[in-house]
């Protein structure tokens, strides 16, 4: 791509310097000399000199792809040479529970998005152990810049149920943003999980920032990273090539997931790129790389937490991808089976299905029954159910909220003015004209912060 | 490597230098005070930087070319050298990358200048500027602030064609979320940029090449490391009872020249240099139509959808439609990128003939 040329243009007084010129003059009249080495060496590289005339195409040895980090089967056991990581039975049926739960959920929020009760909603289906795998594998307090997809990873930290609700819903109860942010766009100051963004990938730069203020924190240097996810489609936008050569030039403490689930709304990852994935990009930044089986949940627990102890410990970016499927979806405003046959997915969701492959693993240590799955499932349900209900009867933010927040300190002026001019209207028609005193009922505190 | 190859370019463009200069020195000399404090444009920002980040251990600065370099147009010289790297970070060639790692690094609790080559090259990072860092403080319902300065050259410099000559002014000064502040002197800048850093906001702020070496006086008060400007207020740099013009960033300079000239023939101009474009400060503006019944507004911006439109559409829409007396006209650049022969850049920007024409007609002495 052609780059705009840069000058130190003529009104600055740098040019009549030029320091660069006369330093180029000198190398001009330098008398060339023969080096003590035969083969030379290169001036900005230390790439050993060849006389083979080799192309490639590969970041492997003999051309082959990069293989898959994996722990379980499709049965649940541990594969040949397999070590399991060391996970206790408490972190094994939280992380269990938060998978069953996690379609639960989905299906609740997608269906009410179908009743015209939310405007959207994104489901997480087949991703499942992606997600809740890589999500126990970090600190509470590990920043983390999600895409969209990780609302699992949320829950896990402590994000509850009620709070998903009042997000979806936009009641005055929601803690992500008062309502200023479409469904399933969740922040939590508490569970240091940052507002998502919807334009693709800008999380991805924003990570490195968010690694180098880690890096300059005494307090948490060595100690944090930051986090982000993005989907292989995502990692076609410049944001993630910008920010993986961020994380690595100013190196910090930067942990890359990409949750590659083969589709980015439509497009298959096969027409996404022509290369060997996303784990590709990351040697060539310089970056250390895994790509593990996103359905295990297990070998994404233990490959995430490796990254993140090599990623803290070097102070440098580190990059897994993890190989899954969107069983669901894209979002709301999707119907895949435009673009793909039922079939694929049904198979899909039979053969290679992570939350019944950790079952299996769970069943055969003895630590989860039907039983115990028939009440999680069932509890899960009602409280999904109840927490909904209430969302969806709690009231709006306060009409007010509206201006606030746009800026940081004291309102200018124009939003003042903007704000004043409601308030008027409110004061004339509020109490008296019936299509604005029903609306105003909508609204936490009917309007009563301007009509007193 | 582009940026280098550049310099190979440097040579044919020293033609132009003659033009550039002229307007330097002619500053220099008009604005210079006699004995006392002086600052060039450029002195006087990295004067607010430094200053800024001996107050704040959370201000850095980061961009291409800005450390070991100096910046491309030398206005972070020697902070390297009183900060280090950790403070003064140069970057890979990617304006949306560092642009995004200022924002992520504004989140989590620093305070980032950003500076970009000019604000040409900050299209490609123009998402991290709207749809992070202005929305981003609302959406999150205030849980993720924004306080992160963007910073560099913009507007139409002299010889580099349309790509490199362009105003942003009224692209970011249609975005809630935003506050953009477009400077003139060395006084605006220094006290501009200082706010800009302490304020909470991402903050766009627009500096002229064409102005970084003009020499301005410095009042006392703008020598102290406390002088702040309040961004959002205009500052009426000259007074006058019979028109009034409206200008900021380097206009302001062809405003106060056009002043003088239409002194001569007995025509007092007020002259306000608007220094913030969001806020928009309309109040001084109206103040002053009420007492000149006319009103020009002079930027170097395209015509269409611009600062001036949104002023005249702010002056009719409120009282200050009800004093005037002649229609409003706007003067601003040519509606064609920016050429790059001489002859016709020459013509594509507003200079202080034009403005002088302009004021005349506002007063109906020309036609």
């Amino acid at each position: 791509m052609f780059r705009p040329v840069r000058i130190p243009r003529l009104s600055s007084p740098l040019l009549s310097r030029a320091p660069r010129t006369s330093q180029r003059r000198g190398v001009a009249g330098t008398t060339p000399e023969q080096p003590t080495n035969a083969l030379g060496t290169l001036p900005t590289s230390s790439s050993p000199i060849t006389s083979k005339l080799h192309f490639f195409n590969s970041v492997t040895s003999g051309e082959k792809q990069i293989p898959t980090y994996r722990v379980l089967d499709g049965a649940g056991q541990p594969i040949e040479g397999a070590e399991v990581p060391e996970i206790d039975k408490a972190l094994a049926l939280k992380m269990y529970k938060h998978m069953v739960q996690l379609p639960i959920l989905d299906e609740t929020l997608y269906n009410l998005q179908r009743q015209g009760r939310i405007s959207f909603y994104i489901t997480s289906y087949g991703e499942e152990a992606a997600v809740i795998g890589s999500g126990a594998a970090l600190a509470p307090d590990d920043e983390v810049l999600a895409q969209y997809r990780e609302q699992g990873a949320l829950l896990f930290r402590g994000f509850t149920v009620d709070d998903i609700m009042n997000q979806c819903f936009g009641t005055y109860l929601d803690s992500s943003g008062m309502g200023k942010q479409m469904p399933a766009h969740y922040g939590s100051k508490e569970f240091h999980w940052h507002t998502i963004s919807s334009p693709l990938a800008t999380q991805i730069p924003q990570a490195a920032g968010v690694g180098y203020a880690i890096k300059r924190d005494p307090n948490r240097r060595g100690k944090n990273c930051a986090v982000v996810y993005f989907g292989e489609g995502a990692a076609s936008e410049g944001d993630f090539h910008a920010g993986l050569a961020l994380a690595s030039t100013i190196p910090t403490p930067t942990l890359f997931i990409a949750r590659n689930n083969g589709f980015a709304i439509s497009t298959p990852s096969s027409e996404q790129y022509y290369g060997d994935g996303i784990a590709s990009r990351g040697p060539g930044y310089g970056v250390h790389t895994i790509r593990v089986d996103g359905n295990d949940v297990l070998a994404v627990y233990a490959a995430t937490k490796e990254a993140r102890r090599r990623c803290i410990e070097e102070g440098r970016a580190v990059l897994v991808e993890t190989m899954t499927y969107r069983v669901g979806h894209h979002s709301t405003s999707d119907d895949s089976f435009a673009y793909r046959p039922r079939k694929e997915v049904e198979d899909r969701k039979r053969l290679d299905n992570p939350i019944m492959r950790f079952r299996l693993f769970l069943e055969a240590r003895g630590w989860w029954s039907k039983d115990e799955e028939a009440a999680l499932v069932k509890g899960f349900k009602e409280e999904v159910g109840a927490a909904y209900k209430r969302a969806e009867r709690l009231p709006k933010p306060p009409v007010a909220e509206m201006f606030s927040e746009v800026y940081g300190g004291e309102m200018p002026w124009n939003l003042r003015e903007q704000k004043e001019e409601l308030g008027r209207l409110i004061r004339k028609y509020g109490r008296t004209w019936e299509p604005w005193r029903a609306e105003l009922k909508k609204h936490k505190g009917e309007g009563k912060e301007f009509l007193d | 490597m582009a940026s280098r190859i550049a310099l190979s370019r440097l040579a044919p463009s020293v033609a132009r230098a003659s033009h550039a200069r002229f307007v330097g020195t002619r500053l220099a000399r008009g604005y210079a005070s006699q004995g006392g404090h002086t600052m060039t444009v450029r002195e006087a920002l990295n004067a607010a930087m430094e200053e800024e980040m001996l107050r704040d251990e959370n201000v850095f600065v980061l961009g291409e070319e800005v450390a070991r370099y100096n910046g491309a147009y030398k206005v972070t010289k020697g902070l390297l050298d009183k900060f280090g790297e950790k403070r003064v970070v140069d970057t890979p060639i990617t304006e949306m990358g560092f642009a995004g790692l200022a924002v992520g690094s504004a989140f989590a609790g620093l305070r980032p200048i950003c500076e970009f080559m000019t604000f040409n090259f900050a299209m490609q990072a123009i998402d991290q500027i709207i749809n992070s860092a202005a929305k981003t403080h609302y959406m999150s319902g205030g849980v993720l602030p924004c306080p992160i300065v963007f910073r560099g050259p913009n507007g139409a410099a002299a010889g580099v064609a349309a790509q490199h000559s362009q105003d942003y002014a009224a692209w970011y000064g249609s975005v809630p979320g935003l506050k953009v502040v477009s400077p003139w002197s060395a006084e605006d800048c220094k006290g501009l940029l200082k706010a800009a850093i302490r304020d909470p906001n991402p903050v766009v702020f627009l500096e002229n090449e064409l102005m970084y070496g003009v020499t301005f006086p410095m009042s006392q008060e703008a020598m102290s490391d406390n002088f702040l400007l309040p961004i959002g207020k205009a500052k009426v740099e000259r007074e006058g009872s019979d028109v009034t013009i409206v200008a900021h960033s380097k206009m302001v300079t062809h405003s106060l020249e056009a002043a003088d000239e239409l002194a001569k023939e007995g025509i007092k101009a007020e002259v306000i240099n608007l220094r913030s474009i969001r806020p928009l400060d309309i109040e001084t503006i109206n103040k002053s139509l009420k007492k000149t019944n006319r009103l020009v507004v002079v930027e170097g911006g395209f015509p269409a959808f611009g600062v001036g439109s949104e002023i005249c559409a702010q002056v009719v829409e409120t009282e200050g439609f009800d004093y005037l007396d002649a229609p409003v006209e706007r003067v601003t650049g040519a509606d064609v990128p920016t050429p790059y022969a001489v002859n016709l850049e020459n013509l594509t920007f507003p200079d202080t003939n034009v403005v002088v024409k302009a004021a005349k007609r506002a007063l109906y002495r020309s036609n």
